[in-house]
């Protein structure tokens, strides 16, 4: 089940990053990624990002840490709570 | 009978473990297994050795074997620990059999990412890791024209100027659209790129490694890239750090999604008497919680001293990271502490940013350096949430360390405007890079409504 929730994870976090520099590109003139290729690259850049983009932050942040993890176990709270930064 | 703890690994972490349990209980019997030939030196400085500014490795020493006697650890050099049984609480030892503890501790640190190209049997292939084979490379780097570079993460911008330093033809080739893309941003890069340039360096970004090919006699000659041949005799392979979990992964710990041992807060794993820390454990960001594995040899060595503190019968804590950051990269020193805006973007996270171009010393003191600052906060409330920075060199650690705290303990950017700061010509500017920032942040925020 780890390697499932690795591989989610390590594609997600690159094609989200592909396509926030793909934005940048394109809002300020930066490097711009290559262009996708292959049926895996579309459907990550074409549908996995638009749909998590819709995602309200609390659904994404829900998800995200319903993933097995370091921080679902006992950690020391953060100093000073101020609510939730993000 | 003093309580044994067994601990794998003779890194920062291992080391750092080895120090917590002799502090929490001098009288523990503590073993260390390494599969290195030394312990207690700082890898991280290699880069700098090979490019000349550390005139040898020998400096890179922290302390002497005899230390870690006289210190009651015994560190068993150049032998492995092939397997763990946590129900019978035995480590599978080469050369001894199985080896009883009462806690152990597990700092088997990181590897670099397989690059899973044809030809990784080659030689001239280099995975800076080892101070001794370092040693050896050096040599090697003496006599080198071209070298390529495989990849732009923090390693690899160390070396990309280390060997330009050595007056090596060096070639960086990287899958991405600019160097470090996957947390630094553009805007900080660019004149990174910039320098690396006038040292002659020969960037190849969205570049993907193909193959290490062959010169027929078992050596490389050249790496196949998406974009074409590059002609090399010594490649610098520096994917990204993985945990090296395959001792845990077959003893059944638990693993999380970046492929680090699930830890808690005491840096115990899922199996009980066992601790784990350094590049091989993940650990909670402070704000997403997104658990994170590959963090620096600070961290490493504070989760060990955590690890063995609470192994050895003590109390100590460690907490989600905010992730200051910095190095050297080209003729600038780059840094900043958790979110860029490429990877706020990325995870979707609204932010609003600012700006300013400072600098580290009063205008007209010799050795006054460029200082440019990035901060994004959280809109309505201004929250810090991260920074980036790019500068001559000085103050660039030292703000990461703070605005990494500033964001840990929820400070604004109201609050950072209004921060009071050191002027004195020869050390700080009139004006703090970081209050102007978080000032053009503030009216950029109030003008965004």
């Amino acid at each position: 089940m780890a390697s499932f929730f690795g591989w989610l994870r390590s594609n997600s976090e690159h094609y989200l990053l592909v396509a926030a520099h793909q934005k940048f590109a394109r809002t300020r003139g930066t490097p711009a990624p290559r262009p996708p290729k292959g049926l895996k690259e579309i459907f990550w850049l074409k549908v996995f990002v638009p749909v998590y983009g819709v995602l309200p932050w609390s659904l994404r942040s829900t998800i995200m840490r319903a993933m097995p993890g370091s921080h679902r176990r006992t950690w020391a709270p953060p100093p000073r709570s101020q609510g939730p930064a993000v | 009978m003093p309580r044994k703890t067994v601990i794998i690994g003779g890194g920062a972490a291992g080391l750092g473990s080895a120090g917590g349990v002799k502090a929490a209980d001098p009288d523990a019997e503590v073993v260390v297994y390494t599969a290195y030939e030394d312990v207690a030196y700082s890898p991280c400085g290699i880069p700098y050795v090979h490019g000349g500014e550390i005139p040898d490795f020998e400096r890179l020493f922290l302390a002497g074997k005899q230390a870690y006697v006289d210190a009651g650890i015994d560190i068993r050099y150049e032998t492995e620990v092939t397997a763990i049984d946590t129900t019978a609480k035995t480590v599978t030892v080469a050369g001894e059999g199985a080896v009883g503890y009462d806690n152990l501790i597990i700092a088997t640190g990181f590897d670099y990412a397989d690059p899973g190209v044809p030809g990784g049997e080659l030689g001239g292939l280099y995975y800076v890791k080892n101070i001794r084979q370092a040693m050896e490379w050096d040599k090697v780097i003496a006599g080198t024209k071209r070298a390529v570079v495989v990849e732009a993460g923090p390693l690899g911008l160390e070396m990309v100027t280390a060997l330009a330093h050595r007056g090596v033809e060096t070639h960086l080739i990287d899958p991405h659209p600019y160097a470090l893309a996957t947390m630094a941003d553009p805007d900080i890069m660019a004149p990174v790129e910039e320098s690396w340039r006038e040292l002659g360096v020969h960037l190849h970004f969205n570049t993907t490694l193909e193959a290490f090919l062959g010169d027929g006699n078992g050596q490389v000659r050249a790496v196949q890239t998406s974009e074409g041949e590059i002609a090399a005799e010594l490649v610098v392979v520096a994917t990204h750090k993985t945990p090296s979990n395959a001792l845990a992964a077959a003893a059944g710990l638990k693993l999380g999604s970046t492929g680090g041992i699930i830890v808690d807060g005491q840096m115990a794993t899922s199996a009980p008497y066992v601790w784990a820390a350094g590049d091989v454990t993940e650990i909670p960001h402070g704000l997403t919680r997104t658990p994170l594995q590959g963090l620096t040899g600070s961290h490493a060595y504070a989760q060990g001293k955590t690890a063995g503190t609470n192994a050895g019968g003590g109390t100590r804590a460690y907490r989600a990271v905010y992730v200051p950051w910095g190095t050297p990269a080209g003729k600038w020193v780059i840094g900043g502490a958790s979110f860029g805006e490429v990877t706020a973007t990325a995870l979707g996270i609204p932010y609003v940013k600012g700006e300013a171009q400072g600098i580290s010393r009063a205008r007209y003191y010799p050795g006054v350096q460029p200082v440019r600052v990035k901060l994004l906060a959280e809109p309505g409330t201004l929250r810090l949430i991260g920074a980036q920075m790019v500068g001559g060199g000085e103050g660039i650690k030292e703000r990461a360390d703070f605005l990494a705290q500033a964001i840990r303990f929820g400070m604004t950017l109201h609050d950072l405007s209004s921060m009071e700061n050191v002027y004195s010509p020869a050390i700080g500017a009139l004006n703090e890079p970081i209050a102007v920032a978080a000032t053009n942040g503030v009216a950029a925020a109030a003008k965004q409504g």
